[in-house]
């Protein structure tokens, strides 16, 4: 119902939509309710859009739509009576808690971090982070402060939860400076994930990493003190049987996503771009304030990918160069300027794999939970993640790694060095470095010819017939 | 006997010293030369001062890193991937309200043994345990009581050599009244001027200095605040009075010691990196009413975000002016910048406070 006579799959600009939602309604395009053109977000200030090419089809628009109607979600969900729960930093396990209760609905403050970007710098967040001691030093997430100041984004949730101990020193620093201005904060402990000795009782993790058993035991203590927070502010238990659900909720987000992610990272020619593709796994660290809806947007993404994988079409020309990507963009404008490169995006590390491993359905729910909570990459030594990235730079086929850095993210200083020193002690993919500010119009040039020099670089390589060999790896590049 | 360097004060002296090893509390210098990763861009200088250390070898039987900042977990995985030297990385959580995150750390620390065993000590029975922290603990209680005759300086340095070996320990003595130069451990004279002894030191406005941990160059700072006229009565750098552990409590050392030694170091250090951190500010607030601090130096590293995020709460809650140094990892000009701020501090502090017309 929703195809066009223009349904060659393509990426096009914030104009060309315009063309094309007219197109895609006349054809009976049907939307939720938070649908409609994409030109409404900038009028709402968010005028990046102007600046990114987006996929075409249907899918990919309810997607953005999704994305960027989240704060209106949020306050209707106030205004319902639902009660909201800000989940820091934890990446996607208190939330599945959350969304076990009924009248619950958790966010992810730290997302904050992307609305200098997207608004281009419009938000007035960054500069009240400054107001308050927290200058561009920081990690962009800094803008979450300047969210909960001016209250001009989010409603202030009534608890908020925060882990820490082996999580980045700029959240860490950022959520005190946040309880210090009077908003309480439930802190609990995510200890450094460590191997276990050899005599020791140790866990497999999902994800692949082990870790002792005393740890998990550690986690699961802390996510019941969360579990009686969360309790006593809905007024509801979370019995076994209501996080069980809850966890197989999740996981029904978790398994498409992985589909999705499998499909299109390991097709020939690209079906759906790395932007898209990097919103959709975002999905999964707290369903974007809508568990249901994100299980419906990810089911219609997958359905589209493969329908262009079946037709044989993509986005992209099918020589992009197959490119890893590490961690997160602050400005989502680069992901576009991986492929206007030449390059796609095959196998991602966004800093939350663990919210996208399927959360064991086998065990008691909180022991589950607190496996994956150790099971995030960023707990754990930059080694280990390093050795998750190599193997999912064989299952993908990637030919090149890029390491974006995070502006002031304490993480960033040292992890590309060890990261590297993996890959290429495991492959002979090359790896680089990039910094990826908020707004990197003004560093666009450096950017490209980093990445032009990547790409031309494997081209090259292919042109000789060697190809970039990954050890293990059943693609031939 | 094996020497084994660390950095952190959460590590306890005293855990090593009962092993049988010789324990290096590292003061580092400022990265020369090529460093590796001390100039990097987003490396704490402290951190990357720490990793070119040791990759350029430090003569250790082993390294103890902490987890207490997220660089420093950074560069205990990357010793632990290009150096030679083996690493030891503590969990110290940050939290601090739960049973579970003590024993967390109190595993640790047996987990620490474990280490210090496979590197040629020997674990140590309950007795010989309690008796090296007594001695230690008596050692600090004489350092902590001859501060007001010793300069900043000599103070600092007296701290330092409490984090080292236990011989010459007895030198600690708190009914001595020191003089200078003071015969300390490691057979150094002091250098500093010679001072009639039991005379305690007068003059200068009292400030305190607070931050994260200070390279070898820094201590040149207490010895600036004296020469402008001031005195740092308040060492709350990491390596200072702030991290000291609690004294022990005689009749819990014996049931059994390790846990005593816990508690005196998990539940009594004030830092930027717990959560919440509200005991940091109860620890300066006494300090600083007890010692009649005039005003706070603050000195922080460029990247350094735990305490960088302290600054702006510290000077809107702090009585006292707060002056803030930061420093960055190759900044020639620092000596210079620091001198003058540190003068127009003292300056201002002594200009009496001018009625509002």
């Amino acid at each position: 119902m929703n195809n066009t006579s223009n349904d060659t799959p393509q990426r096009i600009t914030l104009a060309e939509w315009e063309k094309r939602y007219a197109e895609l309604r006349a054809a009976g395009l049907c939307e939720p309710a938070y649908g409609g053109p994409l030109r409404r977000h900038v009028d709402d200030g968010d005028r990046r859009l102007l600046k990114l090419r987006m996929d075409n089809s249907a899918a990919s628009l309810r997607l953005w739509n999704f994305l960027l109607t989240e704060e209106e979600r949020l306050h209707r969900y106030a205004a319902e009576g639902k009660r909201l729960v800000g989940t820091m930093k934890d990446l996607g396990t208190v939330p599945v808690m959350a969304y076990s209760l009924s009248n619950l609905v958790a966010f992810y403050p730290d997302g904050a971090w992307w609305l200098p970007c997207v608004m281009e710098n419009g938000s007035g967040l960054l500069p009240l982070g400054d107001s308050v001691g927290i200058d561009d030093s920081f990690c962009p997430v800094r803008a979450l402060l300047g969210a909960f100041l001016n209250r001009a984004h989010f409603p202030l949730p009534g608890l908020l939860t925060c882990s820490v101990g082996a999580t980045c020193d700029d959240l860490s620093a950022i959520a005190q400076r946040l309880e210090s201005l009077g908003f309480p904060i439930l802190w609990w402990e995510i200890p450094h994930r460590r191997h276990p000795d050899p005599q020791e009782a140790a866990v497999e993790l999902p994800g692949g990493f082990r870790a002792p058993a005393d740890q998990v035991a550690l986690v699961r203590s802390e996510l019941e003190r969360v579990q009686e927070a969360l309790e006593a502010y809905a007024g509801q238990r979370l019995t076994d049987e209501r996080l069980s659900a809850g966890i197989a909720r999740a996981n029904q987000v978790r398994r498409s996503l992985a589909a999705l992610r499998q499909l299109v990272f390991t097709a020939k020619a690209c079906p759906l771009p790395a932007l898209e593709m990097l919103i959709a796994e975002m999905l999964a660290i707290h369903f974007c304030s809508d568990q249901n809806e994100t299980i419906a947007v990810v089911a219609e993404l997958l359905e589209e990918a493969g329908r262009r994988v079946q037709a044989g079409a993509g986005v992209l020309q099918r020589d992009a160069v197959r490119v890893f990507w590490v961690n997160p963009v602050a400005d989502l404008r680069v992901m576009n300027l991986l492929e206007d490169v030449g390059g796609r995006a095959c196998g991602t590390d966004y800093m939350f794999c663990h919210a996208l491993d399927i959360i064991p359905e086998n065990l008691p729910p909180l022991e589950a939970l607190a496996r994956i909570a150790l099971a995030d990459p960023m707990v754990g030594s930059a080694v280990d993640r390093a050795q998750r990235i190599c193997t999912d730079v064989r299952r993908f086929g990637a030919e090149a790694v890029v390491v974006s850095r995070i502006p002031g993210a304490s993480h960033c200083a040292m992890e590309a060095p060890l990261i590297g020193d993996v890959v290429r002690a495991q492959s002979d993919v090359p790896v680089l470095e990039i910094e990826v500010p908020p707004i990197s119009d003004a560093m666009e040039p450096t950017l490209r010819t980093r990445l032009e020099a990547l790409v031309e670089t494997v081209k090259e390589h292919r042109v000789r017939g060697s190809g970039f060999r990954v050890r293990g790896s059943g693609f031939r590049v | 006997m094996n020497t084994i360097a660390y950095s952190s004060p959460f590590v306890p002296v005293e855990w090593i010293v009962a092993h049988g090893l010789r324990p290096h509390w590292l003061r580092l210098r400022a990265a020369a030369g090529r460093p590796l990763v001390a100039t990097a861009r987003g490396v704490c200088p402290y951190a990357g001062a720490l990793v070119d250390a040791a990759l350029a070898g430090i003569e250790a039987a082993g390294v103890v890193l902490t987890t207490i900042c997220d660089q420093m977990r950074y560069a205990a995985a990357l010793l632990a991937s290009r150096g030679s030297c083996p690493v030891f990385l503590l969990n110290v959580p940050s939290t601090w309200q739960t049973a579970a995150v003590r024993k967390l750390y109190l595993d640790e620390l047996r987990r620490l043994g474990r280490f210090l065993v496979q590197l040629g000590g020997q674990s140590p029975g309950d007795a010989d345990l309690a008796q090296v922290m007594l001695a230690y603990d008596r050692a600090r209680l004489a350092v902590r009581a001859a501060r007001e005759w010793l300069s900043a300086r000599q103070f600092a340095d007296a701290l330092a050599e409490l984090r080292g070996p236990a011989w010459g320990l007895s030198q600690f003595s708190p009914e001595r009244k020191w003089d200078c130069p003071l015969p300390f451990p490691n057979e150094r004279k002091w250098d500093c001027p010679l001072r009639s002894p039991n005379v305690p030191l007068a003059g200068g406005i009292a400030l305190a200095i607070l931050g994260g941990p200070l390279l070898e160059a820094d201590y040149a700072l207490f010895d600036l605040v004296e020469q402008a006229g001031g005195r740092v009565v308040l060492d709350a750098t990491e390596g200072g009075e702030r991290t000291l552990p609690a004294p022990f409590d005689p009749a819990r050392i014996a049931s059994p010691p390790l846990e005593e030694l816990a508690h005196a170091y998990f539940d009594a250090i004030a830092d930027a990196f717990r959560r919440p951190n509200d005991k940091l500010y109860e620890w300066l607030g006494r300090e600083l009413a007890t010692r009649q601090v005039r005003g706070i130096i603050f000195r922080r590293y460029v990247w350094c975000d735990l305490w960088h995020a302290e600054l702006q709460r510290l000077k809107q809650w702090s009585p006292v002016p707060v002056l803030e140094l930061d420093a960055g990892p190759d900044d020639t000009s620092a000596p210079n910048r620091m001198q003058g701020r540190v003068e127009a501090f003292l300056e201002m502090l002594l200009t009496p406070a001018q009625p509002v017309p």
